[in-house]
């Protein structure tokens, strides 16, 4: 197999908070004169014991990472996901040499080049082309580097006629185009990316996406990549980190982290109601009154598999009199994939209540986690409002007699009409 | 930070909470050494690119400066300079002042103006200062040059004698010196205003004041043998005075005193660079 090329070993990072460290020269000098003279303990702050049993909760400590182990081989491309404050960026900051860890060790091989940012070292008042060299030294790259991929770096940003104009007559999306066709030419070994894809628009950041995954692909270059997007991290990402509160909660293939971590943050909602159109989702012209997903279980205490029907049901308070009102129902996977749009009669409606139903088949979907939008639509054409995400669930496996473990693939698993028989027998 | 003992087990480097005193890597300052011409470029385009005089401006400051000095100290205080024209002797005190200062307040801003950045990417810090330096010297080099015409038209128009002589090849080795002492300082002082705040306010004050104890207004031969040590003890006063003899004729110093300068700012240096490379690191979580 292909060899380890970086090896994080027992990492820690622990920041003091308050006082301590914020730059005070009579703080400091009242410490040394203390600690290192009269050889008494700290006066602004009580090491932690031997054994590292402070209480975290101690609010002038702030344990960003804590114990983080993990080993990343040659190719890989590696998703590192959390909350805010989980750490992520700490993690990226040491392995990319900014920051220091309090303990712990990273071993790595190979050029290391890091992006937590897009557009370092850009000045505004240079043009595209200057900044394209400076920023590009910044990232380590050389000058016959840059020189003989400067043609592709400006046909990648798509900003040919502007490269001789200051950034700062720029739009954003150009500066973060020209910033990030730089570090896409990057040719280190290993490649650090923090959340620079939450810029720029659909298509640049599809673009990017793909650059990046030909890269990993073809060249073998190792990729660690922070994002926000877990649809990102698992198109992108081999592997993926969890960290949470500093330490790794999980750590795997990307897809069952991510689908792990998103369940977790998201607890199922499998019915919302409103009593008043004045706190309801919605706007001037539609509220909704409730929204419902009602499994059609045989008995209460079942559990929701794969074929068990489904019955969407919500109400809406329509604000106008004489409008044709149609609804969509949207269904997605937890990583974001739409799995149908499925539109609804239109009918005329005057002001009041009116509700609606529909049913997803058992038997139809695979297993795993999906949610539902709802938009609602004015004379077929209008989208008058999307409801995103109103509701969630997961549906559980069922495999009866089949006895294969492996995860069950595709985003359905309808049961078609499938038929298998034996037509000629050559065994004389 | 890049061990060498990492290389023995097989990995290219290692990350670990321990800093050095010692330990630069020179492989790989170089390897950034574009880094370092692109920000010296960088430099002079943000301040000269966009004005109407362009890079006259780096002569600009040294002359209304000079013609200031020459009103003041010459003409309203009467300092004596010597046989020296005092238009000759203000400019070239200025112009290795300002090398000096500009080198000194270059440097020590690094971490200050450069947070953002230092936070975002990995270089070799010390690209920083480098850079600074580089610039600064080639702006002295412009007023360097404008300087040996000034001489070129006293020699010529006012008679001045030629005085040029085997000390004038020690030129190069004195400027070196005041650019490295001003980094010096500088480095030391990046880390410790990063750290301390209050220390920033007071850098400023520290160097102006350090112009008067060193020959920058004064030739050191006006100054009197009671209060001499006084401006003796400033490493920096030997080679003002062996700049001026070297390229103008006139100068107090002995080889001793040059000795002296130059064990001053190697030792200088060499705490600099310590300072900078023990502490540099650590102070990312601070600033």
């Amino acid at each position: 197999m292909s060899e380890v090329v970086i090896q994080v070993e027992k990492l820690t990072k622990h920041y003091r908070l308050g006082t301590i460290g914020t730059g005070s020269l009579r703080q400091d000098l009242q410490r040394w004169w203390t600690t290192s003279v009269r050889r008494q303990e700290d006066p602004f702050f009580r090491l932690e014991s031997a054994d590292g049993n402070t209480a975290p909760s101690d609010k002038n400590n702030l344990w960003a990472l804590r114990d983080i182990n993990f080993e990343i081989k040659q190719g890989e491309v590696w998703g590192i996901i959390g909350q805010n404050g989980a750490g992520k960026s700490t993690l990226l900051k040491i392995l990319s040499r900014i920051v220091r860890p309090t303990s712990g060790v990273v071993r790595g091989k190979g050029k290391i080049s890091s992006m937590l940012e897009v557009g370092t070292g850009f000045h505004p008042e240079l043009t595209g082309r200057e900044n394209v060299y400076i920023s590009g030294y910044i990232l380590g790259m050389t000058k016959e580097e840059i020189k003989s991929k400067f043609d592709e770096i400006i046909a990648f940003s798509g900003i040919e006629k502007f490269i001789d104009t200051p950034v700062k007559r720029y739009s954003s999306g150009m500066y973060v185009r020209l910033a990030f066709a730089v570090a896409a030419h990057l040719e280190p070994d290993i490649l650090i990316i923090d959340e620079v894809l939450a810029v720029g628009d659909a298509d640049f950041q599809k673009k990017c996406l793909g650059k990046m995954r030909e890269v990993s692909q073809s060249e073998g270059r190792t990729i660690l990549f922070v994002s926000h997007s877990s649809q990102a991290v698992v198109n992108l990402c081999d592997k993926a980190l969890w960290l949470h509160q500093g330490k790794m909660k999980d750590i795997g293939s990307a897809h069952e982290i991510v689908s792990r971590y998103i369940n977790s943050i998201q607890k199922f909602k499998l019915s919302q109601s409103w009593s008043t159109p004045e706190e309801a989702p919605g706007n001037s012209q539609v509220r909704f009154s409730y929204v419902k997903l009602i499994p059609q279980l045989g008995n209460p205490d079942d559990i929701m598999d794969i074929r068990v029907p489904l019955t969407v049901k919500f109400g809406i308070w329509n604000m106008a009199d004489d409008v044709m009102l149609g609804f969509g129902l949207h269904l997605y996977t937890y990583s974001g994939e739409c799995i149908f749009d499925v539109p609804s009669p239109s009918i005329v409606c005057q002001k009041g209540l009116v509700e609606a139903e529909c049913t997803i088949p058992g038997d139809f979907l695979n297993d795993g986690s999906y949610y539902i939008s709802i938009i609602v639509v004015r004379n077929t054409s209008v989208a008058l409002f999307t409801f995103e995400e109103c509701l969630s669930f997961e549906l559980e496996d069922y495999r009866g007699p089949i006895q294969w473990f492996d995860k069950w693939m595709g985003a359905v698993r309808p049961k078609l009409p499938f038929r298998v028989r034996q037509t000629e027998n050559v065994f004389q | 930070m890049i061990s060498k003992e990492a290389n023995v087990k097989g990995w290219d480097w290692t990350i670990s909470s321990r800093t050095k005193w010692w330990g630069w890597d020179f492989k790989e300052l170089w390897s950034y050494h574009h880094l370092l011409t692109g920000l010296v470029r960088r430099e002079f385009l943000l301040n000269y690119q966009q004005t109407i005089l362009g890079p006259v401006w780096i002569l600009v400051q040294p002359v209304i400066t000079m013609f200031t000095y020459v009103l003041v100290f010459d003409k309203l205080v009467g300092i004596p300079t010597g046989t020296l024209p005092p238009v000759l002797f203000y400019l070239s005190g200025i112009i290795i002042w300002n090398f000096f200062s500009d080198s000194l307040g270059g440097a020590s801003n690094t971490f200050r103006e450069n947070a953002h950045i230092f936070s975002k990417v990995y270089f070799p810090r010390l690209i920083m200062p480098f850079s600074m330096l580089v610039t600064h010297f080639l702006r002295f080099l412009v007023q360097f040059i404008f300087f040996l015409i000034m001489i070129g038209l006293y020699v010529i128009f006012g008679g001045m004698p030629v005085s040029f002589s085997i000390w004038t090849l020690f030129v190069p080795l004195i400027l070196l010196l005041i650019g490295g002492m001003g980094m010096a300082f500088g480095l030391v002082l990046s880390v410790t205003t990063a750290k301390y705040r209050d220390l920033g306010n007071l850098v400023p004050l520290a160097v102006r004041l350090l112009m008067f104890l060193t020959p920058v207004i004064y030739p050191l031969a006006t100054v009197s043998e009671e209060i001499r040590w006084l401006v003796l003890w400033n490493p920096l006063t030997p080679l003002f005075e062996a700049f001026r003899f070297a390229l103008l004729g006139e100068g107090t110093f002995t080889a001793i005193q040059l000795v002296y300068s130059g064990v001053c700012t190697v030792l200088l240096f060499m705490a600099g660079l310590m300072v900078f490379n023990k502490k540099g690191d650590k102070l990312i979580d601070v600033i």
